[in-house]
């Protein structure tokens, strides 16, 4: 993975406006055969085979090819966090991985977070506590908070804070999205009431 | 005030489900059969004239479907410029991210590499940043007629504002201050990067926009490709934010179409976040300069301002500089020049006139009230505004009750030092407040309901929601008239086909326009039903209201008072807010839940306007440093101090239920309370926005 840095990938698929107006002399239009590969992923607990071009970055092969558009992409270059999903547990920026790294893991998305007709309490908490304004978003903060109380349990407001703080909220709702982390944590579980009251 | 059945309890959004989700359509999650993918090439110059673009590279390559550029497209975007005529490919192109081409291919990959396969010959012309600079002779000629662009009636020369006589006001003061500020250019940096979708059936248009007032794109795409109204269609069911730069027809969208037509195929035009911070628009920088007389007592005679505002090359908002209304002064002059620059465009960014005026108008008035040994509180309760420009009465005014008991909860006086810059610790605390009104409209809007047999109404509203809970809002409303209980309203929302004219949501209209259209749509239904009884079987009722009310002979304002409290590092600059309470006269409160966090939203944005914010351009290029949420330093979860939020309920007799302005009053005194904190904190004034660190340092060197 290491095999190319962040900035030289980035470098490479980015359209800077400097760039983009001074193209190669003598270079070929032709367009060269795009290499692909087949992957096998997991993909919110169900396995998946899918052929992707080389150059896909994981948020593109999830969003435009499995039709799982809850992850957004909000810069495409590693800065605001809306691309955010869990790959093998641990939260990534979707955006800043190809797809072809995720080949034999495992990837979960907002879309997975909901099991049997249930919401996570984390679902939950960002309703009934008006986590999201715009929206846009909430799935890389829910996802951010997901790992973060896979491995804290019971975090604290400052705890929440650093773990999320690669999501960036331009509606600028951060308190309601600690208030809604910190009152899902403190939720012993999903009620039965509220999770009949709304079935994802 | 009365207790309502459903305005005024806390209310999740009715959406919110599909907000937590990864259920709610945005703009840029919708994917057509044969769908074709856009890019756009832009200048990398600060003003050049394009000699000569090959794009036959391009062309040959795989999977490239059609390629506009300023000689296979003419199309002038009207909203892009209200003075002059502003095309979609423009030559000269005139800042660094004009558009100087546009490719539609296969797939986004092939798009992008198309766009670097283009060839463009620039002859590059002399450019000008500054706005007082752009005045100067021999400055370069952006637009035909000069910088400084005509004001709204059409002459050139700066908008002027006067009350009295300036030259009577300053005799009649004690004391004149004079000082001047600056602000920066601040992108809007909604998270959803724009995009548009274009579909032609046959002659009829559908723009899958993300656009905050669908009506509003949808006169304009339709007056732009000269096409019947009623062979346009713009839908929009989510959208991830906006803050004022998606209230028309964008460029984008008439791309997108114009390369759908040529292709035969629908066709989704995205711009990278980097195109969005330098080639849609942000908050126009400006340079204000102040002379404020007063009296020994504090009682203000004069305020005069000159302003530049710097607007891009294309004038696409009003420039404003306001703040001046909040004081009560009897002889005020207040000239403001938009100048036209070679910097990214400037437009609407909430509250669009405001925080920037406010800054500098109520640093000045701090640093007066600190001369005269008043408390800055004290100042203010003073000489704030009683009557619109000293003359209109308001419909209601709750500014007083926002400072005072905006104050209490703050606790004023044990957080502010009367003499600034006390103690010898790093680590300086440090107390201040500002005060701000917005213009709190009623206006033109539509609303239809219907109510089948089975009890459910349904309210049809040209809103879209961009994250203020505005269906919800209608929800409440149509609920409380209709004495139902939620539960039983459906809203039908964001697609001009299903949906009547909606003011859109932007200048904080939509509870105020639409909502009271809600409520005589209802009223109407409910008079119908009691005549009629409820439609039985496959029947509906139908209630349509078309509303336009005014109030006579008043202003209708919404006012607001914000307290922060900031510990600055003295040694590294660095500055933490360590409370803040925002207190808000917005009339009755809707959803007092999504009410409290656009609060809690509008005040943390002007946090960081304050703090981090700015487009930074290289002088010697002219091209733009920092695009980007890193580069701009957008607020993060880590910056975000917790808003105290307190609502000063004033019985408004307009308006749905009373109900005034909210979305943008949130932002307006935010920068100055926080700048003038860091004042009471270090005992030095920085000026110029945004206050970071190297400044701090730089005033107490």
């Amino acid at each position: 993975m290491s095999r190319i840095s962040r900035r030289r990938f980035f470098e490479g698929t980015g359209a800077g406006i400097v760039a983009t107006a001074v193209p190669v002399k003598g270079q070929q239009p032709a367009r060269p055969a795009v290499p692909r590969t087949t992957i096998q992923i997991t993909v919110n607990g169900a396995r998946q085979k899918l052929e992707v071009e080389d150059r896909w970055t994981l948020v593109e092969a999830l969003r435009d090819h499995l039709g799982l558009t809850g992850a957004k992409i909000g810069c495409d270059r590693g800065e605001c966090g809306a691309c955010t999903v869990l790959l093998d547990g641990k939260p990534v920026y979707s955006c800043s991985q190809l797809a072809v790294w995720a080949d034999g893991r495992s990837v979960e998305t907002v879309e997975g977070l909901a099991r049997d007709g249930r919401l996570d309490p984390l679902q939950e908490a960002f309703i009934e506590h008006d986590g999201p304004q715009c929206g846009f978003c909430t799935s890389g903060q829910l996802m951010s908070a997901k790992a973060l109380l896979n491995r804290n349990s019971h975090p604290t407001a400052d705890e929440v804070r650093a773990a999320m703080t690669g999501n960036i909220c331009r509606c600028s709702n951060y308190n309601r999205y600690v208030e809604s982390v910190l009152a899902a944590a403190a939720a012993p579980a999903t009620t039965a009431s509220a999770a009949a009251r709304r079935k994802a | 005030m009365t207790t309502l059945n459903s305005v005024g309890h806390p209310s999740p959004r009715i959406d919110a489900l599909k907000r937590v989700s990864g259920a709610a359509t945005y703009t840029g999650d919708i994917r057509l059969p044969g769908m074709l993918y856009a890019r756009v090439l832009r200048s990398p110059h600060a003003h050049a004239r394009i000699r000569r673009i090959d794009v036959s590279k391009a062309r040959a390559l795989d999977g490239v479907k059609a390629i506009l550029t300023r000689e296979n497209c003419d199309v002038v975007w009207g909203s892009g410029d209200t003075r002059n005529k502003r095309y979609l490919f423009n030559n000269p192109v005139r800042f660094a991210g004009d558009a100087v081409a546009a490719v539609a291919a296969v797939d986004r990959h092939t798009a992008e590499e198309a766009t670097r396969l283009i060839e463009v010959e620039y002859e590059t012309l002399p450019f000008v940043l500054d706005p007082e600079d752009a005045l100067k002779d021999g400055a370069p000629e952006i637009q035909p007629g000069g910088n400084l662009s005509p004001n709204n009636q059409g002459q050139r020369q700066p908008e002027v504002l006067r009350r009295g006589s300036i030259e009577e006001g300053l005799r009649a003061a004690d004391h004149v201050f004079e000082d001047h500020y600056t602000s920066s250019h601040i992108n809007n940096a909604q998270l959803e990067p724009r995009v548009s979708i274009a579909q032609w059936e046959g002659g009829r248009l559908t723009v899958y926009a993300s656009t905050q007032g669908i009506s509003n794109c949808h006169t304009e795409i339709a007056r732009d490709l000269e096409l019947d109204a009623k062979n346009v269609r713009v839908v929009c069911q989510f959208m991830g934010g906006g803050f004022g730069n998606k209230n028309q027809c964008h460029d984008f969208d008439l791309m997108a179409a114009m390369l759908a037509k040529q292709t035969g195929a629908p066709v989704k035009l995205e711009f990278t976040r980097k195109e969005d911070y330098v080639a849609v628009h942000g908050r126009w920088p400006t340079k204000q300069y102040y002379k404020v007389g007063v009296r020994n007592n504090g009682t203000l005679t004069a305020i005069q301002l000159r302003g530049y505002s710097g607007m891009g090359p294309y004038r696409k908002g009003t420039g404003g500089i306001a703040g001046i209304e909040i004081y009560q002064c009897p002889h005020v002059e207040r000239t403001v020049h938009p100048v036209l620059t070679n910097m990214a465009v400037s437009a609407n960014l909430r509250g669009p006139d405001y925080p920037q005026g406010v800054f500098g108008l109520e640093s000045l008035m701090d640093d007066i009230a600190y001369s005269l040994k008043i408390d800055p509180v004290e100042f203010r309760l003073k000489n704030m505004t009683r009557k619109f420009n000293d003359q209109t009465p308001y419909t209601s005014i709750g500014l007083e009750d926002c400072i005072r008991r905006g104050a209490e909860a703050f606790e004023w006086k044990k957080r502010w030092h009367a003499i600034p810059g006390v103690g010898d610790r790093p680590a300086k605390r440090g107390a201040g407040m500002a005060m701000g009104s917005f213009f709190s409209s009623l206006g033109r809007s539509s609303a239809v309901i219907d109510v089948d047999s089975r009890g459910m109404y349904h309210v049809h509203v040209g809103v879209t929601d961009i994250g203020t809970a505005a269906k919800t809002t209608m929800a409440l409303i149509a609920a409380e008239t209709l004495g139902v209980p939620l539960e039983k309203i459906d809203v039908i929302w964001g697609d001009t086909d299903r949906c009547p004219y909606s003011v859109g949501e932007s200048g904080s209209r939509t509870t105020t326009h639409t909502g009271y259209a809600v409520v005589e749509a209802a009223k109407e239904l409910k008079r119908q039903i009691a005549e009629k009884g409820m439609p039985r079987d496959n029947d509906v009722l139908t209630a349509t209201a078309n509303t336009n009310p005014t109030v006579p002979g008043m202003a209708r304002y919404s006012f607001v008072a914000h307290f922060a409290e900031v510990e600055v590092d003295t040694d590294l600059g660095h500055v933490r807010l360590v409370k803040y309470v925002a207190a808000h006269d917005s009339g009755r409160v809707v959803n007092p839940l999504t009410a409290t966090s656009q609060v809690k939203g509008g005040a943390t944005m002007g946090i960081g306007m304050a703090l981090h914010e700015g487009l930074l351009y290289d002088r010697a290029s002219g091209v733009p440093l920092n695009a980007g949420y890193y580069g701009a330093r957008v607020m993060t979860h880590r910056d975000a101090p917790e808003i105290e939020v307190l609502w000063v309920e004033t019985e408004d007799a307009y308006g749905p239920y009373g109900a005034k302005t909210l979305g943008e009053p949130t932002i307006i005194p935010s920068v100055a309370a926080v700048a003038n904190a860091i004042y009471n904190a270090i005992g030095k004034r920085v000026k110029d926005l945004p206050i970071t660190r190297d400044k701090i340092l730089g005033v107490l060197a």
